[in-house]
């Protein structure tokens, strides 16, 4: 019955932080099978909103569903489809990868057998196995990225949200997550996740959405929002961007 | 091209300590925006400081103010041995340091380690502790001016501002020493027997104010605070009565001893500074664990918890095991509970004070003085505290309770849960407490008496608590030192435990009621009752505060995640 409703839906949703208004009503609906940009200058508010989206952040007005479950109202059974890696999040991180993912996977109620083969699994995909026992906090920053990844992917779920998955991943691992993430989808997966690398967002998406002082500016598939220009030139555009004069900051240069 | 390579010129301002504290200020003001009630408990900490301020004061200026110049120098001695005392070991047993301004903040700017260590210390001045100090031994001025004049006065006056300064500067050299030996892998089991030492001198400190309250014996004491006078932590307060009573060289040497001790201090504070500096990448033990072969959910799992089933709830209580184990700031935590726990119903049953003053006959009478009633509640002081340390239990968390949130942990699989692994740890400990003290007391029969009201208070402790750290959480600073605690902080945490050690110890009061007036039934039937009643409150409590969590899980977050 979840297949006619749309993998992610938000109606509505806003959030304000004392005066700040960090998103001010944002609708979307993020189709199954989709692979979907969302895309915004620094404090658009996409953190905001896709943490709203997951139950991690409680929002002053609207609602988020996810395949249909409202994720206010029924979290139980929208979790369980939902497979998140936040942003500025600490994860379990006392844990070494093998210890964090079993944790997860347990977490999510799967079978440990399940879990001991898709742990060992993962790891060795993501190159993660040679770490051993390391615990998490002394891993790099992109391997703390693509031990999130792991941890969203584990349970096999129908919604991947991710945020800034690309951050500080080497272009190798990059390339690997991208490939991940398209099996993903030609499965029949959904995946959002927010980024600022335009190529990427080129190169992966079917849809995007752009988001600024946290409206939605600009939405619809890849190529109803790029036309026949590249993204890059649309984003700047519906941002409103600024290039330096050469005036400014003279003192950078000696 | 060639970058210009210039030689940095002269900074075009010198760092001055008071930049350290207008900084402080500033973050302090920034912390209160728009967080009334941060501000309401700051104010709440702020009264209850001038008012134990305010008592101090006048116990510390009575010999001046009643112009009896006999005691000053013992009270002086005293007095400010107490304060200096309670400053190098409160922050390592219970409150932390304040940490508002980070060391670790300070790592990449240009700052020479001097300029760093006397800004820190002139911002540490700023807080409520400091103050509250200052103004308790602003009495020790008004005595020496009292007794001595002007100049005596102005001795004083600088004798009790280095004390203060010897104070904060001690607070921080030991929690930051401690701090680095509890992260390095060497000497970590060291420094969690050394701490735990250092806290049973709580004791030791207990039993001599008791007898100096209870010892009619001036003379001798007397004797003693001239000793302590000499030692850097009578020195600095004394000061001001030697240049009173006519000893101004002595008052002179006493002052140097103090200005010694500061520069040791502050060059050891320095020291472990830039090792805290280098070292916060990795906050914690960074251990690679040992381990069991075989798969991940193995691994998981210590050898402790093996009985678990492997599902939502095993995976939660073989993290939280891990994690009592592998984060610095809970095993602190956890040996604050040994050692006081050892040492209270110690004291308590073997009537300190007697104990001290007229020695081994004294603990025939004292063991013999001891009753059912008295050994509960103890034990029932004993349960509670053990279970304060849950307190704040998703505050050790931080952020990464976002994983929990985000898989839908029901609330009360959660407590059950972290009361489960919490207890695997402490429950062979209280067992050991309360096995400990029935054979010093020669009463092996009242073991049952003392499981039942310990099992009884533990078990209401983590009823109230699951509460309590529900609704009460606040966040602790991702810094590497398990000690560091945001500024304000230590009253909040101050304020939980009273009112969770108050709650839990109401509800198990009616054991000491039945230890009372039962008499020898009771011996009996102590044990299960406490069981019952015991783990019948930790469920009760886990379901309906697990409710309470359901519906607060992205508050609770929120609360928690440390605002950078
Ligand atoms: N906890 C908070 N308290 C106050 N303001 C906040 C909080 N979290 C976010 N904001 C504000 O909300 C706005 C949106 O922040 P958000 O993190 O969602 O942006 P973002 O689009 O994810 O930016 P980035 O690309 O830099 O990650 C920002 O202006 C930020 O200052
Ligand atoms: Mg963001």
């Amino acid at each position: 019955m979840t297949d006619q409703h749309p993998a992610l839906s938000l109606r509505g949703l806003a959030k304000r932080f004392d005066t700040k208004v960090a998103v001010a009503g944002v609708d979307l609906a993020v189709p199954t099978g989709s692979f979907y940009g969302l895309l915004g200058p620094n404090g658009a508010g996409k953190t905001t909103t896709l943490s709203m989206a997951v139950g991690l952040l409680r929002p002053d007005a609207g609602e988020a569903r996810v395949l249909g479950y409202d994720v206010w109202a029924d979290p139980v059974r929208a979790k369980s489809l939902l497979g998140v890696m936040p942003d500025g999040v600490r994860l379990f991180d006392r844990l070494s990868g093998a210890e964090l993912l079993a944790y997860h996977g347990l977490l999510r109620g799967m079978d440990p057998a399940v879990v001991d083969q898709r742990a060992a699994e993962l790891l060795d995909v993501l190159a993660l196995s040679d770490a051993g026992r390391t615990l998490v906090v002394d891993y790099s920053a992109g391997m703390k990225k693509k031990i999130g990844l792991a941890c969203a992917l584990l349970h096999g779920p129908r919604l991947l949200v991710l945020d800034e998955p690309f951050e500080a991943v080497d272009p190798v691992s990059a390339a690997l997550i991208r490939d991940i993430l398209h099996r993903y989808v030609g499965g029949g997966g959904t995946v959002i996740f927010s980024s600022h690398v335009m190529e990427v967002v080129e190169r992966l998406c079917s849809h995007v959405a752009i988001l600024a002082e946290g409206r939605i500016k600009q939405v619809g598939t890849l190529a109803e929002v790029r036309g026949d220009r590249s993204l890059e030139d649309v984003f700047v555009e519906v941002v409103g961007g600024r290039t330096a004069t050469g005036e400014e900051l003279s003192w950078l240069s000696r | 091209m060639a970058v210009p390579v210039t030689v940095p010129e002269r900074p075009a301002r010198r760092v001055s300590p008071w930049h350290f504290v207008r900084l402080k200020l500033r973050v302090l003001g920034n912390n209160f925006r728009g967080q009334t009630w941060r501000v309401a408990l700051f104010v709440l900490g702020l009264l209850f400081g001038l008012w134990f301020a305010a008592v101090g004061f006048f116990l510390l200026a009575a010999p001046g103010l009643a112009g009896e110049s006999r005691y000053a120098l013992m009270i002086a001695a005293f007095g400010g041995g107490v304060l200096t005392l309670g400053w190098l070991l409160l922050p390592l047993v219970f409150f932390g340091v304040d940490e508002t301004l980070d060391p670790a903040r300070f790592a990449l700017l240009p700052l020479s380690r001097r300029t760093l260590v006397t800004g820190l210390l002139a911002a540490a001045l700023v807080s409520v502790p400091a103050l509250a100090t200052a103004i308790t031994a602003a009495g020790l001025v008004v005595t020496a001016g009292a007794l001595g004049g002007w100049a005596a006065a102005l001795a004083g006056a600088l004798g009790v501002v280095l004390g203060l300064l010897v104070c904060l500067a001690g607070a921080r050299a030991i929690t930051s020493a401690f701090a680095t030996m509890l992260r390095s892998r060497r000497v970590r089991d060291l420094a969690a027997v050394l701490l735990a030492v250092l806290a049973a001198l709580l004791g030791p400190l207990q039993l001599l104010v008791l007898a100096a309250v209870r010892q009619t014996d001036w003379d001798r004491l007397d004797g003693v605070a001239r000793v302590v006078g000499w030692t850097p932590f009578g020195a600095p307060w004394t000061a001001g009565v030697d240049v009173a009573e006519g000893r101004a060289g002595a008052a002179v040497v006493k002052l140097l001893i103090a200005v010694a001790t500061l520069g040791v201090l502050l060059l050891w504070w320095s020291r472990s500074l830039e090792s805290a500096m280098v070292g916060t990448a990795s906050s914690g033990p960074a251990r690679t664990p040992r381990g069991v072969a075989g798969g991940a959910v193995a691994q998981l799992f210590p050898r402790a918890v093996g009985w678990t089933r492997r599902d939502r709830f095993g995976a939660l209580v073989a993290r939280e095991c891990r994690y009592w184990w592998r984060d610095a700031r809970r095993r602190a935590n956890l040996i604050t509970v040994a050692v006081v726990g050892v040492f209270v119903p110690l004291m308590v049953n073997l009537g300190g004070p007697a104990f001290l003053s007229e020695g081994g006959a004294a603990f025939e009478q004292a063991t013999a003085d001891s009753s059912p009633a008295l050994v509960s509640l103890t034990m029932i002081f004993v349960g509670a505290l053990a279970s304060v340390t849950l307190a704040n239990q998703f505050g050790f968390d931080g952020s990464s309770y976002a994983a929990n949130l985000v898989a839908g942990v029901p609330g009360r699989v959660e407590l059950r849960a972290r009361m489960a692994a919490f207890s695997i740890y402490v429950v062979p400990m209280l067992v050991v407490i309360a096995v400990a003290l029935a054979v010093v007391l020669g009463r092996p029969e009242w073991l049952g008496v003392m499981g039942g009201a310990l099992f009884a208070a533990y078990g209401c402790g983590l009823a109230i608590n699951a509460f309590v750290s529900v609704l009460g959480a606040y966040s602790l600073p991702e810094s590497s030192n398990p000690f560091a605690m945001n500024s304000g902080a230590g009253f909040t945490k101050g304020l939980l435990t009273l009112v969770s050690m108050v709650g839990s110890a109401v509800v198990a009061v009616p054991f000491v009621v039945a230890a009372a007036l039962l008499g020898d039934v009771w011996l009996w039937l102590a044990l299960p009752v406490g069981l019952a009643y015991g783990g019948g409150a930790a469920l009760l409590g886990a379901y309906m505060a697990g409710d309470t969590l359901d519906h607060r899980q992205p508050e609770l977050l929120a609360a928690v995640t440390p605002r950078r």
